[in-house]
């Protein structure tokens, strides 16, 4: 997870923004993609993205410092984004965040000792009707009870033990 | 023109003028954070709210955002309006620090005079405040993230009206900040603009910082002193010390704003070696002294060798008043010889100029609105930075730009450059004259015939040309190219930027066909022996620094006036102590023809501060202030020729004598100016050299003024130290690859004048097959000047062992 | 679930995305067809005719937006899909995308040829990664099948689409924003005029419309203004909407109802009645900016005009309701807490008004108000309400405004006894 993107990716990128007429529009786009493979966006993604597009590091961080689902602090591997909006909280929200907090044995915005998540608030999710919710990654989980969220982080775990151990 | 009502007063204004600024009109102020006569509304404050009552909008509008129109009846003292404002204070301050006391900001923070303003005056949220961490931003500025109300003028300032690129907005919600991405300098030439913009203490003057209370500082109107633009500045002391220079308002020339040389140039003012006592004969001497010897010298001289004898030079920062005494002088002894630059292409352009600019003078108002502007040899950062900045909101406004130049040009927005060598100048000036495209490569021809083609089209097309480049035959040939692209429907407008402050003035009293170079020749031969040098270096100053000195060492009498140390000061058999711009009242003329007059900030004197050794009051006692000898220039001239010593009289007296200095008696400080445009006494025949560089066996060289370091000055204030650098020179990419040389590489510069050690820049951008060199003062590059001879030199790769 | 005529959930199976197969099998695409054989002006004049109102929150008549687009303008021009669905309450669009997506791809290549504006892009938030897939596919699937792309249905009209993925922040669902947002630049909101239709997107003239309007225009071309009207009672508000039910419902699913239906029927009939038994107290009725509605007002007809009468709004339709047990100063700090978060910061009633705002409602839900916080309370909602640079603060003030109106008593007694009565 070093890597911010891997050099096929951004020469696609680059090939992409030489074709069009505003590559600031990919801005979001590319910040996406390091998030995506590298966990979060550290300065030298910033400036990644500046080079890929052609444009300056200021104008990709006034882009990901407005957005609040592009991290530019370290996460964990799974970050963990529990909805505190108005269907969620009426419906028990709150316990659900007490539980996942004490589960996980974090606060709000830590990362578990073994980096594995990090648990941050989250505005609502879209998804009042299975609420309360949680979104791990760009999976949404609802309606949520205390043992449904065991069982999600149970399975989330199991997924990363495959991959970590794959890569080993 | 739109005709309102506001708290039941009729007002009548332009099109397009919105109804913060009408009410503004009738002097009725209603707070407002956002809003900026130059950086327009985007109406984010919400802080000024007006009531509409009747007309084409209704109830609580912001101001700002609403063009003024017949009809409208506005109230700015209605309930729900004074409600809001005080709201937004409220608001304002809710994550504001209560440092006031200790803020460096004190006694011009317009949060607070808009706090009292708004009636905010206790607080009611206790709510935990948004903190955030500060960033180095370099010499010039500090920040204090903490204070910002979040008005968005400093982006505004920095990157829409300046082009700065590396300034930002980060962060959403009441969670907001400005400034760079990461530590370090803010990188543009106007950075200073911040400190004035920032309504509150977010970012302040980091060299004038807890110098002193700004209610403590002695202020008045001037002039910059630092290129030929004359922007309007308000330079502050305290002490005999000049602590900072903040922008002056006016509304033809710099608008609101001055670039990072005006404002942190001022310190040439207190420069711990400037001459502060006269001399005689090389011991200390009153200046009453030293000017009746001076006076009698160079009348004995006159006496003995005739008035051809005696040469008079003043210089770019002579102030009108001084000079044209400096002429009234020279004109008593009968000497044909006065001039007012010791450059000699500087001069010849600028009585090139002077002679036939005549309607085409532009300010840098007219020149926002110009639709095409072509920039051929001259690097405005350089040589009129804020210039650029008018270039740039042309462009703002849709107009196109092209530049032809050899430098790797930065402006703070787009264009089309062309870099061509120097020696192409010429031939694409004499095209746009002729429209012959036969002396143009296949490469060059089609880019002129379009822009040719653009000259023709543009309805307000401004020719921009530099002296150091196009040289006397260059800026000729500048004007006969506006003549040749005029058309019925509208003039082509000329900006020329010359060699000083009052390079326009100088050559308006310029009386003689000679240049300096020609009296060079007279020195040599021993015809002139006494030479009065008033705030100018022939020594380091002119076209060939080599054949000068040489020369100038055959003078009998040596006479200077300076508030420098330059050479002519340190050889002056008489000195006389004079007083730069900030220490007197005096006038110059800009480089579009604008008089302007600058009134008297402090007095000199060593300040307190270095007399003290840090106690305060200070415990040395002496009945005469330290280092106050200095006297305007025009004083002590006036008491050589045993005139009246005050300004007014002085004026009078010039006006009287030449009527084209008629506006001089009423002159003040605070108006815009009236353009001065005459017919002057023009060089006589053009010198054969061409000033720059031509392709040959050896690397051509060109020196080149840099943002800093070129202006003497500018070089001698201690604030702008850190941005002149060391020694560089710029290759084109190609050349240097020639050349076995890579960028940041050091090498060997050597020239007639001898050797030097320059790190290297390259660039694409610029042409190919010559040697650019950033003038420097201070170093081994101060010898090559910019505008003057050509030159050849040799580059090799320095080798660490 | 309903006997109502259901429109754009006639494809709706539970876990089941609509192919493209189903889609045409039930008449998709063939909207497309007939507006094809039209002129782009006969088009605006039926969808203006038809009387289908903007599904994004205000309610604006589609055709008329649509009539003031510089269709005839040459040069490049945008047709956006507002899909950033990001004010709680509201997952409706979500809903209509994983149940038949190929209906957003039928209206956006309609209106597309309708406005002459043949760039389009979806602008879809960053939770909906399943809806991106689901977009993603039925582009691909529409392209090969001759609806999306060069020469649409050898009609010489083509259309590209493109999807754009956000990453958070509700203020990109204002148009302006978001247009900002497609550009890369930060995403305040523009100051209008000039209107997107005049200078939007990279400066062109620019159609934004959300995801529910523009999936009914396939179904308003295809069976006509007669049988789109006939959906629902109110002529002001005609067609089908789809209802997004949350919080203490018995059901919180989403249904697609007529424009018109009782609250009351919405409540018992759909939302099952609220959990526990429990007696219905009040409700956002269209997400949450829209002021709280009460028991009293459960017989008002859920449409546009009705909802504006009793000072409330239809906004998104996501009805989100709380029992008797709830405290509205509780429920009020929550949605306030939200909309202080997701202000974009551009000016000061929102960005620093909502924070204290918040400040108040904490301190009084933690029973340590005084009159002085209610006093405080009113002229912050007088003093932001209205004054903002957009509607988002506006918005904001919708439930704190109704929380003052209908529950200052609640309020009250916060202040009383020094702690929430509700426990
Ligand atoms: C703060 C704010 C958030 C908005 N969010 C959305 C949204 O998520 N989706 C949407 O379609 N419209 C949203 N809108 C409305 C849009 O600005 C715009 O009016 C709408 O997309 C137009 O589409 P329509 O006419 O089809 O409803 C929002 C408006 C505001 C002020
Ligand atoms: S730093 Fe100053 S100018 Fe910039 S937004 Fe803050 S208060 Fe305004
Ligand atoms: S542009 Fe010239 S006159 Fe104006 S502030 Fe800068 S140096 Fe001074
Ligand atoms: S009301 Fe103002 S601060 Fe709030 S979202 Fe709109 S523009 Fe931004
Ligand atoms: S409120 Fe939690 S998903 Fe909507
Ligand atoms: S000055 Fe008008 S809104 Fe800021």
């Amino acid at each position: 997870m070093s890597e911010l993107l891997p050099q096929q990716q951004i020469d696609k990128l680059k090939a992409h923004a030489a074709e069009i007429e505003h590559p600031h529009e990919m801005i979001v786009d590319v910040l996406r993609e390091i998030q995506a493979h590298h966990g979060w966006v550290p300065d030298a993604g910033v400036v990644l993205t500046a080079e890929i597009l052609g444009i300056t590091p200021v104008e990709v961080e006034e882009i990901a410092t407005f957005y609040d689902k592009i991290f530019r602090q370290p996460v964990g591997k799974r970050v963990v984004h529990i909805c505190d909006s108005i269907c969620c909280w009426s419906t028990g929200g709150e316990e659900i965040a007490d539980h996942l907090q004490q589960t996980l044995g974090i606060g709000f915005g830590e990362t578990t000792a073994d980096g594995l998540f990090t648990l941050l608030p989250t505005c609502c999710l879209g998804a009042c009707g299975d609420a309360p919710a949680m979104m791990i990654g760009l999976t949404t989980y609802g309606p949520l009870t205390a043992t449904k969220v065991d069982e999600i982080l149970a399975k989330e775990r199991a997924e990363l033990a495959k991959t970590t151990s794959g890569k080993d | 023109m739109p005709k309102l009502i506001i708290d039941n007063r009729e007002v009548t204004v332009p099109e397009g003028t919105n109804v913060l600024e009408a009410a503004q009109a009738l002097d009725i102020v209603i707070p407002h954070f956002c809003y900026h006569e130059a950086l327009g509304a985007v109406g984010s404050c919400r802080l000024c709210a007006m009531n509409f009552l009747e007309g084409p909008v209704e109830g609580l509008q912001m101001a700002c955002m609403i063009k003024a129109e017949d009809g409208m009846v506005v109230s700015t003292v209605d309930e729900e309006a004074v409600e809001l404002r005080s709201h937004v204070i409220e608001w304002a301050m809710t994550n504001h620090p209560h440092d006031c006391p200790v803020c460096d900001e004190g006694g011009e923070c317009q949060l607070q005079d808009m706090t009292v303003a708004g009636g905010h005056s206790r607080r009611r949220f206790h709510g935990p405040k948004q903190t955030y961490i500060n960033q180095e931003l370099g010499p010039f500025i500090q920040q204090e993230k903490n204070r910002c109300i979040t008005c968005y003028r400093c982006i505004r300032t920095y990157r829409d009206y300046c082009g700065g690129t590396d300034f930002g907005t980060f962060g959403s919600r009441n969670r907001i900040c400005f400034g760079r991405f990461q530590d370090g300098r803010l990188e543009s030439p106007f950075s200073g603009n911040l400190v004035d913009a920032c309504p509150t203490g977010v970012f302040t003057n980091k060299v004038f910082r807890f110098k002193s209370r700004v209610w403590d500082l002695q202020e008045a109107p001037s002039i910059c002193p630092h290129c030929s633009l004359g922007c309007s500045t308000i330079p502050g002391g305290r002490y005999r010390e000049l602590q900072r220079v903040k922008p002056g308002i006016n509304r033809e020339t710099n608008g609101f704003f001055i670039c990072d040389r005006g404002r942190f140039g001022y310190d040439h003012v207190n420069h711990p070696e400037r001459p502060r006592q006269a001399r005689l004969d090389g011991q200390q001497a009153t200046v009453d002294a030293a000017l009746t010897a001076a006076a009698q010298r160079v009348r004995q001289m006159v006496e003995q060798h005739g008035p051809d004898s005696v040469a008079f030079v003043g210089s770019a920062r002579t102030s009108l008043e001084a000079g044209a005494l400096l002429a009234e002088w020279a004109k008593r002894t009968g000497s044909p010889h006065l001039l007012f630059e010791t450059h000699r292409e500087r001069d010849r352009a600028a009585r090139i100029l002077v002679d036939r600019l005549g309607d085409r003078a532009c300010s840098l108002a007219e020149l926002q609105q110009s639709d095409l502007l072509l920039l051929i040899g001259t690097d405005l950062i350089a040589e009129g930075p804020m210039a650029a900045l008018a270039v740039r909101q042309a462009v703002r406004a849709g107009a196109q730009v092209v530049v032809i130049d050899p430098r790797p040009i930065d402006l703070p927005c787009s264009c089309t450059h062309l870099p061509v060598g120097p020696e192409r100048l010429p031939v694409f000036l004499d095209t746009l004259v002729t429209r012959k495209t036969e002396a143009l490569t296949d490469a060059e021809r089609n880019p002129l015939q379009a822009l040719l083609e653009q000259l023709d089209a543009a309805k307000t097309p401004a020719l921009l040309g530099g002296a150091d480049l196009l040289g006397s035959r260059g800026i000729s040939r500048l004007l006969d190219a506006a003549v040749a692209l005029d058309n019925n429907e509208r003039p082509v407008r000329v900006v020329g930027l010359l060699g000083g402050a009052n390079s326009y003035g100088g050559a308006l009293l310029t009386r003689s066909p000679r240049d300096f170079d020609t009296l060079v020749d007279d020195i040599q031969e021993g015809a002139i022996k006494a030479l009065v040098c008033l705030e100018s270096d022939p020594y380091r100053e002119c076209f060939d620094p080599a054949r000068a000195q040489a020369a100038l060492g055959r003078l009998e009498l040596l006479v200077s006036f300076d508030c420098t140390p330059n050479l002519a000061a340190q050889r002056a058999d008489i000195f006389l102590p004079s007083r730069p711009v900030a220490e007197m009242a005096g006038s110059f003329i800009n480089n579009e023809g604008r008089l302007q007059a600058f009134e008297q900030v402090i007095e000199p004197g060593i300040s307190i501060r270095e007399t003290s050794s840090g106690d305060h009051p200070p415990r040395e006692f002496s009945l005469e202030t330290p280092g106050a000898l200095p006297r305007p220039a025009w004083q002590m001239l006036a008491q050589v020729l045993d005139l009246p010593g005050d300004l007014p009289a002085i004026r009078q007296q010039i006006a009287t004598a030449d009527e084209r200095f008629d506006a001089l008696t009423s002159l003040t400080a605070d108006e815009t100016g009236p353009r001065i445009t005459d017919p002057v006494v023009l060089p006589d025949t053009a010198p054969d050299e061409l000033p720059q560089c031509v392709p040959g066996e050896t690397l051509p060289l060109l020196p080149v003024q840099g943002f800093a370091g070129s202006d003497w000055l500018a070089h001698l204030s201690a604030p702008l130290q850190p941005l002149e650098g060391e020694p560089t020179i710029w290759l084109h990419c190609d050349l240097a690859v020639r050349l076995g040389l890579a960028e940041q590489d050091q090498a060997r510069l050597t020239t007639p004048l001898g050797h030097c050690h320059v790190t290297v820049r390259t660039s694409a951008r610029m042409a190919d097959n010559l040697v650019l060199v950033p003038h420097l003062w201070g170093t081994a590059l101060e010898g090559l000047v910019p505008g003057g001879r050509h030159i050849d030199c040799r580059l090799e790769k320095e080798v660490n062992l | 679930m309903t006997d109502y005529t259901q429109v754009l959930f006639k494809n709706r199976r539970p876990g089941e995305t609509a192919s493209l197969e189903t889609y045409e099998k039930t008449g998709g695409y063939e909207g497309l067809r007939i507006a094809l054989q039209k002129t782009p002006g006969e088009i605006c004049a039926q969808v203006k005719y038809s009387g289908l109102r903007g599904r994004g929150g205000a309610g604006f008549p589609t055709g008329v937006k649509w009539s003031f687009f510089p269709a005839d303008q040459p040069g490049e021009k945008y047709l956006v899909c507002n899909g950033d669905e990001m004010e709680p309450g509201t997952y409706k669009d979500r809903q209509l995308l994983l149940a038949d997506p190929h209906q957003l791809i039928e209206g956006m290549v309609i209106a597309a040829y309708a406005l002459q504006a043949p760039v389009g892009y979806i602008f879809l938030r960053y939770a909906y990664e399943d809806c991106s897939q689901v977009i993603e596919r039925a582009i691909a699937e529409a392209e090969a099948a001759g609806y999306l792309g060069k020469d649409i249905l050898g009609s010489g009209f083509s259309c590209e689409l493109h999807l754009h993925r956000s990453a958070g922040r509700y203020i990109l669902g204002e148009e302006t924003a978001l247009i900002n947002g497609l550009e890369g630049r930060r995403p305040n909101p523009r100051s209008k005029p000039p209107f997107p239709a005049q200078r939007g997107l990279f400066g062109r003239p620019t159609n934004v419309n959300n995801i529910e309007t523009l999936a009914n225009v396939p179904h308003i071309m295809r069976n006509g203004n007669a049988w789109y009207q006939q959906l629902s009672a109110p002529e002001s508000s005609p067609g089908t909407k789809l209802f997004g039910l949350s919080g203490h419902f018995n059901r919180t699913e989403c249904f697609e109802l007529p424009l018109g239906v009782t609250l009351r029927e919405v409540v018992q009939e759909y939302g099952g009645g609220l959990r526990n038994g429990k007696r219905f107290k009040a409700c956002l009725p269209g997400g949450a900016s829209s002021p709280y509605m009460t028991a009293e007002h459960l017989d008002v007809a859920m449409d546009f005009n009705a909802l504006e009468e009793i000072g409330s709004r239809l906004g998104t339709a996501g009805v989100t309701a709380f029992d008797e047990d709830t405290c509205m100063v509780a429920v009020t700090r929550n949605i306030n807490r939200f909309f202080a978060r997701e202000s974009c910061g551009w000016c000061t009633p929102c960005r620093d008004g909502l924070q204290t705002i918040s400040w108040l409602l904490d301190k009084i839900e933690n029973g340590q108000g005084t009159e002085d916080d209610l006093t405080m309370l009113h002229d912050q909602v007088r003093n932001i309400n209205g004054r903002s640079f957009c509607a988002l603060a506006e918005g904001a003030m919708g439930p704190v405004e109704a929380l003052l109106r209908l529950f200052e008593d609640e309020i009250k007694e916060h202040i009383r006894k020094g702690k929430c009565p509700f426990g």
